[in-house]
């Protein structure tokens, strides 16, 4: 890149700004949006004012759909990092044409349309009296989920040489101990990748969510889509601008593990 | 470190994967405090019996033996070996200090024994003051020992070494050689070890086992493989030689009667077991055994090229029928390219072996 004359260079940066901020700005738009004191969504604000976080926290409503839409998270980040790292582990041991073709399937969440996805578990949500629960909702989330858990993992397990678990086990560790002890303590930094990638994609997802929620369980996003109909007050700016910025310390974090996984691997 | 380790014994072990034999039925007999080497080319099956007696690979057939132990079943962790591998295998997110002590914390040696014993382990290998180093910062030699050290810290009955020192430049690797023999003799334990490096096996070891095509092709002192080669993989292989296309006539007594073409000449000489007539026998001269206008019958030849060595030079020489072969000789400025020599040898130093496809798979002392 360097070696391009500084004309060309200075063309791809401004083209290069220019994408990102179509990409960027309208969604930072909300954030200027939230603090509008008018009562309906405008830009840029005549007046500015917190008053609609004050109603975002004082309405039950919002509070229990955010407060759903963490439970929701936790519950499938947690399930998903488990069975995830476990299907991460199980995967390397496969050779050649099954470990293809299982990861294919590991990964299909990811590649088969949500709504496909949402529509056939509401179909089983419903046989096994899942639906309308948070529970249903948190096992669909760790569904869509679990690759992220599968891929980051599998990618932290590459770093591990096969002759450190021998040697552990021939020094006299247990497969249990030699999975606590040399294992995980070098596919930490690919379990937290994992996991924010897992709470980021359930606390953001909607089509899900919109399936399985019942009418008491709404998750944040099924409430700002169900408001946004109904509605159009700054309150629904505040909601999304709560969710920017949990996904922006999420992914920090993220690069952050990433970081210190790559030192970790020299 | 009171005790030398345990002997080995391993019968009729053998090894395949599907169709591919990595190693043939071998019996195996190692004594308590031995330093045994398996040398052999890569694919020579080498690895896999260290694996076998590890217990990292199951065998297809036979029984592996510590001491009076039969352990054949047994994983590794219940063998009570130390294994010291070729990239060494040390955990990167401990410490020297943790990496040496990890097979007493699993075994839930208390801390204050532990540190005793790593305290000592780390002096043995002159490694005192990095304790609380990270891997890391520590050089490949250094590294090296670390690995040694965490092996011998569990008191292993075996120490299993997997080319411990390829990775180590060729300078370094000949002090550690040297190091690792001063270590042996001190920690007495039973070692097996695994290089295809000759010199490194001539160096270290009591007993070298040559391996190839997953056969022990002899096992014995560094004088019986260098000066008695079993068959021509072991000649060819060990130290440098000359070999020509012999047939047998007749052998008895141990001594066989050859014809050898590139001489044309029947030549009488020692020969290796497996030498009969109507095998396929090849004769082996090494360098230094052959003279130079010696004795009024000798081979004519020609010399190609000399270099000079110091005391001693090495001579390129081909014989009238093309071809080539080498001598090292006391240094004589009036030899020279194009000098034209008679070659000659001692009876005594001939050698007659038998190609080694027809040897089969024994040869176990």
């Amino acid at each position: 890149m360097s070696k391009l004359p500084i004309w060309l260079r200075m063309i791809s940066n401004a083209a290069a700004s220019l994408v990102l901020g179509f990409l960027v700005l309208p969604i930072l738009a909300v954030v200027p949006a939230s603090f509008n004191k008018a009562s309906f969504i405008a830009l840029p604000p005549r007046n500015y004012s917190g008053v609609w976080y004050e109603r975002f926290f004082e309405d039950v409503e919002w509070q229990t759909s955010l407060y759903n839409s963490l439970q929701v998270a936790v519950i499938a980040t947690a399930i998903a990092v488990v069975l995830g790292t476990l299907a991460a582990i199980g995967l390397r041991r496969l050779s050649g044409r099954w470990r293809a073709s299982i990861t294919a399937l590991f990964l299909a969440p990811m590649i088969v349309p949500v709504v496909v996805t949402a529509v056939a578990l509401y179909r089983s949500a419903l046989d096994v009296g899942l639906s309308g629960t948070i529970f249903g909702m948190s096992l669909g989330h760790m569904i869509l989920a679990l690759p992220f858990v599968v891929i980051n993992v599998g990618i932290a397990l590459r770093g591990v040489d096969d002759n450190w678990l021998k040697a552990a086990s021939g020094l006299g560790g247990g497969s249990w101990t030699v999975f606590r002890t040399i294992t995980l303590p070098n596919i930490v930094p690919g379990i937290v990748g994992g996991a924010i990638f897992s709470f980021i994609t359930s606390f953001d997802e909607v089509v899900v969510a919109v399936f399985l929620a019942g009418y008491s369980n709404k998750t944040l996003p099924v409430k700002i889509w169900e408001s946004i109909r109904l509605e159009f007050t700054p309150v629904i700016a505040v909601a999304a601008t709560m969710m920017i910025v949990l996904a922006i310390v999420l992914f920090a974090v993220a690069q952050f593990a990433s970081r210190s996984q790559g030192n970790s691997a020299r | 470190m009171t005790n030398t380790g345990l002997p080995l014994r391993l019968e009729a072990i053998s090894k395949h994967y599907g169709k591919f034999l990595a190693l043939a039925p071998t019996n195996l007999d190692v004594a308590a405090g031995e330093f045994l080497t398996l040398l052999g080319p890569s694919g020579s099956g080498k690895t896999t019996l260290l694996n076998l007696i590890a217990g990292y690979v199951e065998p297809t057939a036979g029984t592996v033996a510590i001491g009076s132990r039969d352990v054949t079943g047994l994983p590794a962790r219940l063998r009570n070996i130390g294994m010291v591998f070729q990239n060494y295998a040390l955990f990167p997110h401990m410490t020297v200090g943790q990496n040496i002590a990890y097979g007493l914390s699993v075994r839930g040696v208390s801390k204050a024994e532990s540190h005793r014993r790593v305290a000592e382990v780390l002096a043995l290998m002159q490694l005192e003051e990095y304790a609380d180093r990270a891997i890391q910062k520590m050089s490949g030699g250094q590294q090296q020992r670390v690995a040694l050290a965490r092996a011998l810290i569990i008191e292993p009955d075996v120490l299993l070494m997997d080319e411990p020192l390829s990775a180590l430049d060729k300078q370094l690797r000949r002090n550690v050689q040297l190091e690792l023999r001063r270590l042996h003799h001190k920690h007495g334990r039973t070692t097996i070890y695994v290089t295809h490096d000759q010199e490194e096996a001539l160096v270290l070891s009591d007993r070298i086992a040559v391996m190839n095509d997953g056969r022990i092709h002899q096992l014995g002192s560094v004088d019986d493989i260098y000066d008695r080669p079993a068959n021509a993989f072991v000649a060819g292989f060990i130290g440098e030689s000359n070999l020509f296309a012999a047939t047998v006539t007749s052998v008895s007594d141990g001594t066989a009667i050859v014809d050898v073409e590139a001489f044309r000449r029947t030549i009488r000489a020692p020969a290796a077991p497996g030498v009969e007539p109507g095998r396929p026998a090849r004769l082996l001269l090494r360098p230094e055994h052959l003279l130079f206008n010696h004795a009024d019958d000798g081979v004519p030849a020609e010399i190609v090229e000399t270099v000079y060595l110091g005391e001693l030079s090495q001579y390129g020489i081909v014989l009238e029928n093309g071809q080539s072969l080498i001598a090292r000789q006391i240094t004589d400025r009036s030899i020279q390219a194009g000098t034209r020599v008679t070659l000659s040898w001692k009876p005594d130093h001939a050698r007659v072996v038998a190609e080694s496809s027809t040897t089969g798979g024994l040869s176990n002392a």
